[in-house]
């Protein structure tokens, strides 16, 4: 590339440079600071420099460590809800090739819904009195009565409960991107394995699978961190109750900042939160990616 | 593929899918069905599936409430807003990434990829004190700019991708005949890639019609959203369903039934960034 063309190249890139240094780098940098220091809400001039009290704080706060373990329960909830269901449809609409068009689009539609909307609007189907699910669950016999199960009143299911339009909304993801995936796999491929004598399942392990490793591995990675990070879907059906059997961590540290004014520790659990989705999602991409894993495996 | 006969296990198989598509209609054809019956038959014991009486009820109930209107209006100025802004700024840095590759390139699309993971929550407390300290709290501006941290990083990597496919001979003949670089992107590139740029627009419409944290951050009053009004008629007066069964049809069927239309671009955009890998 000649000096010109580089020159050119930085000044297309500066733009969006200078905006996400702007507009994200800069509040992150805002957001370290801040988690080493005590400030109020209200006056965030008047600060005093804690060290990492918030971050011994956050990391003995029993509220903090329920809230990450309940966002790692709905991630992982959501998530082998979502991938498994969303894979079985994928391989359904591959056997039916491209007579599953129609379908296909059905399929698509919630994808298009608003999460607060998926997120009311299961609300509104699972209340226990009035809800049409413990109806329905009622009239084919399956409940006793339609008050039986509090979906998201009783503490014991709520996390699962709150999933529910989010496996709705998202599985549709799933399924697209691991369709296109398997549509990708060359036919001929899948032929010689056939005429070697390979069974339908030999196919999916030895061949299918193998192939598919990439989009599995960023459909997962992208669900995962969606799933982390979720915040209104849950909020608009609990706000996290009840009794905090809902809360996830940004909810937590939503509270923490938005009601309790407590801006440092608030940071503080937020620069952890960023660390940990950071890693896992690094680590995920490591293990499950293996470009490499094709000519091992197959 | 699709050559290939009716089977009977492949009836089987489209038979099982259309009973998955019909659980999956329903949740929402059952929220336009209550949008339609009276606001107190929304709550009835037991519930009834179809509206016993049509009434438009739930809709005029909210009719007269200003804040719906412009809710509605702030969402629609700043999904605009930040549409225009994530584009504009992604254009030249995908075109740069696409057709002179290069590190620095590779690094911004790194640097986007990880713009993604960082938790919404993680960035909306800084930059609510960043809004405060410009006085901007509470404006379309205010959201508009941190709705564009959720979609610049999503344009740009849309955006390369679709650039990808244009063949960089283009710009040279472009500038053979006397364009500028620049003006070679603005006239030649730009409408030979149009419509990749619309679906890249689509997304970044949807991610800030949709979006909920940032916009509770950030607004009090003058610049609600959407959202935040719709979830609202939950917190303020109790449970409102009737009139949020209507709301909540109003807010997303114009976005749905556009989607279908657009459907086959719209999936060539969500498929390419993580089939291509």
């Amino acid at each position: 590339m000649s000096r010109a063309d580089r020159r050119y190249v930085l000044l297309l890139l500066a733009p969006a440079a200078i905006y996400l240094a702007v507009f994200v780098a800069w509040p992150l940098l805002n957001l370290l600071r801040d988690s080493l220091y005590e400030v109020a809400l209200m006056t965030p001039g008047e600060r005093s420099f804690v060290g990492l009290d918030n971050f011994s704080r956050a990391l003995s706060s029993s509220r903090v460590g329920g809230a990450a373990l309940r966002t790692l329960g709905y991630t992982l909830i959501a998530l082998s809800i979502e991938f498994t269901l969303g894979f079985g449809i994928a391989l359904l609409f591959n056997s039916l090739g491209r007579r599953s068009e129609l379908l296909r689009t059905i399929f698509l539609f919630p994808l298009m819904i608003p999460p607060i909307v998926a997120g009311l609007l299961w609300r509104f189907l699972l209340i226990d009195n009035f809800g049409i699910v413990n109806h329905v669950l009622h009239a084919l016999g399956l409940l006793a009565a339609t008050g039986d199960i509090a979906w998201l009143g009783d503490r014991d299911i709520v996390l699962f409960s709150v999933t529910l339009p989010d496996i709705w909304l998202t599985t549709s993801f799933v399924t697209l991107v691991l369709y296109t995936g398997l549509q990708n796999i060359p036919a001929s491929l899948l032929e010689a394995a056939r005429i070697d004598g390979a069974g339908a399942l030999q196919l999916f392990r030895h061949v299918t699978l193998p192939l598919l490793r990439p989009v599995i591995a960023v459909v997962l990675i992208i669900r995962g961190i969606d799933a982390a990070r979720a915040f209104d879907i849950i909020w608009v059906q609990t706000e996290g109750g009840p009794r905090f059997a809902s809360e996830v961590l940004s909810m937590h540290i939503y509270r923490i900042m938005i009601r309790y004014g407590d801006v440092g520790f608030a940071s503080a659990i937020a620069t952890l939160f960023l660390l940990a989705l950071l890693l896992i999602s690094l680590l995920a991409f490591v293990g499950i990616w293996r470009p490499g894993a094709i000519r091992r495996d197959a | 593929m699709s050559g290939r006969a009716l089977t009977p296990g492949r009836l089987l198989v489209i038979a099982l899918l259309a009973l998955v598509m019909l659980l999956y209609v329903s949740p929402y054809g059952y929220l336009m069905l209550t949008s339609f019956k009276p606001p107190e038959d929304a709550i009835a014991i037991p519930p009834h599936i179809l509206p016993r009486q049509f009434s438009l009820d739930s809709y005029s109930s909210f009719a007269t409430d200003p804040e719906v209107p412009r809710s509605f209006r702030n969402s629609l100025v700043i999904a605009t807003l930040s549409t225009a802004l994530a584009v504009a700024l992604a254009l030249p840095a995908a075109w740069a990434i696409a057709r002179y590759g290069s590190w620095p390139g590779r690094l911004f699309l790194l640097i986007a990829l990880v713009t993604r993971m960082i938790p919404y929550i993680s960035i909306a407390i800084p930059f609510f004190a960043l809004m405060r300290s410009f006085r901007l709290t509470d404006t379309w501006l205010a959201v508009a700019l941190a709705h564009v941290t959720v979609s610049l990083p999503l344009a740009i990597w849309l955006l390369a991708g679709f650039l990808e496919a244009i063949p960089g001979e283009l710009e040279d003949a472009a500038r053979v005949d006397g364009c500028s670089r620049l003006a070679a992107l603005l006239r030649v590139i730009v409408p030979v890639a149009a419509g990749g740029i619309v679906v890249t627009a689509i997304f970044c419409f949807l991610a800030s019609w949709n979006e909920f944290l940032f916009a509770l951050m950030l607004t009090s009053v003058q610049a609600r959203t959407a959202p935040l009004v719709i979830a609202g008629f939950k917190t303020q007066y109790g449970i409102n369903w009737g009139p949020m069964t209507a709301i909540a049809t109003l807010y997303s069927l114009p976005v749905i039934v556009f989607s279908l239309f657009m459907q086959r671009r719209i999936v060539a955009g969500m498929t390419m960034g993580a089939v291509k890998g």
